[in-house]
């Protein structure tokens, strides 16, 4: 069985301001965290993730200069960073709240990516090539070759 | 036989059905030589009409060879050539014989559920979910017929399969489409959506004397189809401006189209990508059903006094009708489940004169068995694809 994939680009677009946004604004205070150094930790992985969506190639990009499938790796690499920060400073042994924001922004990241199609087109799961094959007709003799085939009415 | 099957959210698989039988007097069996993909068999595809089954026949534009007819079929003999049209009448109560046949009052076994959706029944329609009567659909090998006496045209002429199809749907949609806008001649017509009915609404807007008439959409090779068949004077890609109603101010001497057709319906896309996302994810998370960009544009772009035309399909609710602007500017806004039965004589007429070809639509002919791959072509707008065609 096919792996749904129906977040396309311009939906991962979406997500990725969403969550860059709520990151580096309310997310510390919803999650009991503000003024602690994971508080810090989190908006900036907000802000950067912000700025490397606003420089990707996709609809919802800015400056276009990152392709989408690199994006997707930046996500991966990132989420799994995100997950180890805690573990990594030590900060861990501080309680649940130190490392279970960075876990559960991973596990959501890693989600998210799971379910988005990296070709961008969301969940198109056709095989255009079999329809070349297959198809007797020719699509750009019929939208750009043939003539008018109404007559407009006479004045 | 082998028929298209829906089987949940973005799947149809063809597989292998039982035959279809004779079950009334009035119905006829159809051996199907082509059949066609709509625009709104994407709706029931993507999952935003409701009442579908696992297992239900797609297909409500078909044509084909009659193999047996009741007892009471008297105009239809074993070997006729026919178009079926797409809603199911019988032509003998009210509505049909007010020639309303997309709302017959017989033809609906699941009456009840439409009228908690819509207020009041709709027409069964073939291979458009349970809401419609659950009708066995058309892209099948065979199909039931219903009221055949009623239904079917009989085609006896040497036109293409693929000249005549489009009478089953689209062509008399379009130009249902353009009838409702009370053309006279020199008009500014515009035309939200350049795909198959879209494409028809724009040829029967010319054929009607419309002096200018603007095709919109978000895809080139669509509006290049509009401008080179169809008879598009004008084209308005909304990917490149976002901004509408302007433009179509901007093309019709500042005073807004005399009449707006929207052939686009429930899952319309918006040239600004955040507010594409707004309505999208409203519908997916089912808060609304219809994405309105289309029709709220149309609204808003039509003059003063004039008419919006509704032939995009729409399913349930949909959010920010602008109510204001409709009621302030005094139009008259029309629309409906086409009538097919009764523009079917004149358009075949039509065809038949060399007033229009409708074969001009079909980008894609293909095997009944690339039904799959069809619909995802379709939906995804692959390969240029406007119309598909399939052969059982």
């Amino acid at each position: 069985m096919r792996f749904p994939r129906p977040i396309d680009a311009t939906l991962h677009g979406a997500t990725d301001y969403t969550v860059g946004a709520m990151l580096t604004t309310i997310f510390p205070k919803l999650a009991g965290i503000e003024g602690t150094e994971s508080a810090r930790q989190v908006r900036v992985v907000g802000a950067i993730h912000a700025g490397y969506s606003a420089m990707t190639d996709y609809p919802l990009g800015v400056v276009k200069a990152i392709p989408y499938r690199a994006h997707l790796v930046i996500d991966a690499v990132g989420a799994a960073a995100i997950a180890a920060m805690p573990f990594v400073t030590g900060q861990f042994r501080k309680g649940p709240r130190h490392w279970v924001p960075h876990v559960a922004l991973a596990t959501f990241e890693l989600s998210s990516l799971a379910m988005s199609d990296p070709t961008g087109r969301g969940d198109y799961h056709g095989n255009v090539e079999a329809v070349r094959a297959a198809n007797s007709e020719t699509p750009a003799r019929k939208i750009y070759d043939g003539r008018a085939v109404v007559a407009p009415a006479a004045t | 036989m082998r028929a298209n099957v829906w089987s949940g959210r973005n799947t149809v698989q063809v597989e292998n059905v039982p035959d279809p039988q004779i079950l009334n007097d009035r119905d006829a069996i159809v051996k199907i030589t082509s059949t066609a993909i709509c625009g709104s068999d994407l709706h029931l595809y993507d999952g935003y009409i409701p009442a579908m089954k696992k297992g239900d026949i797609l297909g409500h534009e078909f044509m084909g060879e009659i193999v047996e007819v009741g007892r009471g079929v008297s105009n239809l003999s074993v070997g006729d050539r026919v178009v079926v049209p797409f809603p199911i009448a019988c032509g003998n109560c009210w509505a049909c014989q007010h020639e309303l046949y997309s709302v017959c009052e017989n033809s609906n076994p699941n009456a009840g559920l439409a009228e908690k959706a819509f207020g009041h029944p709709t027409a069964g329609i073939f291979g458009y979910s349970h809401l419609t009567g659950g009708y066995a659909g058309g892209q099948a090998e065979y199909a039931r017929v219903p009221y055949a006496d009623v239904g079917p045209i009989k085609i006896e002429d040497d036109l293409t399969d693929e000249q005549v199809l489009f009478l089953s749907d689209i062509f008399p949609t379009g130009y249902f489409g353009a009838d409702l806008c009370n053309i006279q001649g020199g008009e500014v017509v515009a035309v939200f959506g350049a795909g198959p009915v879209g494409q028809f609404a724009i040829a029967s807007a010319v054929m009607m004397g419309a002096e200018r008439v603007i095709a919109i959409d978000r895809l080139d090779y669509r509006l290049q189809m509009a401008v080179n068949r169809a008879g598009a004077t004008d084209i308005i890609n909304f990917d490149e401006d976002p901004d509408i109603v302007e433009q179509l101010k901007e093309l019709s001497g500042g005073r807004g189209p005399d009449a707006v057709i929207d052939a686009v319906g429930m899952e319309a896309t918006h040239g600004h990508g955040v507010v594409h996302t707004a309505d999208r994810l409203k519908q997916a998370t089912r808060s609304e059903s219809d994405r309105g960009h289309a029709l709220r544009d149309a609204i808003l772009a039509c003059r003063p006094g004039g008419v919006v035309s509704v032939m995009g399909v729409y399913g349930g609710l949909l959010d920010k009708f602008p109510s204001g602007a409709f009621m302030n500017k005094g139009l008259t806004l029309r629309s409906g489940q086409c009538p097919v039965q009764k523009y079917l004589r004149p358009l075949y007429d039509h065809i038949k004169n060399g007033d229009i070809d409708p074969s001009f639509v079909v980008t894609h002919r293909l095997p009944l068995g690339e039904a799959p791959n069809g619909f995802e072509t379709f939906k995804h707008k692959q390969d240029e694809c406007v119309k598909v065609v399939l052969k059982p």
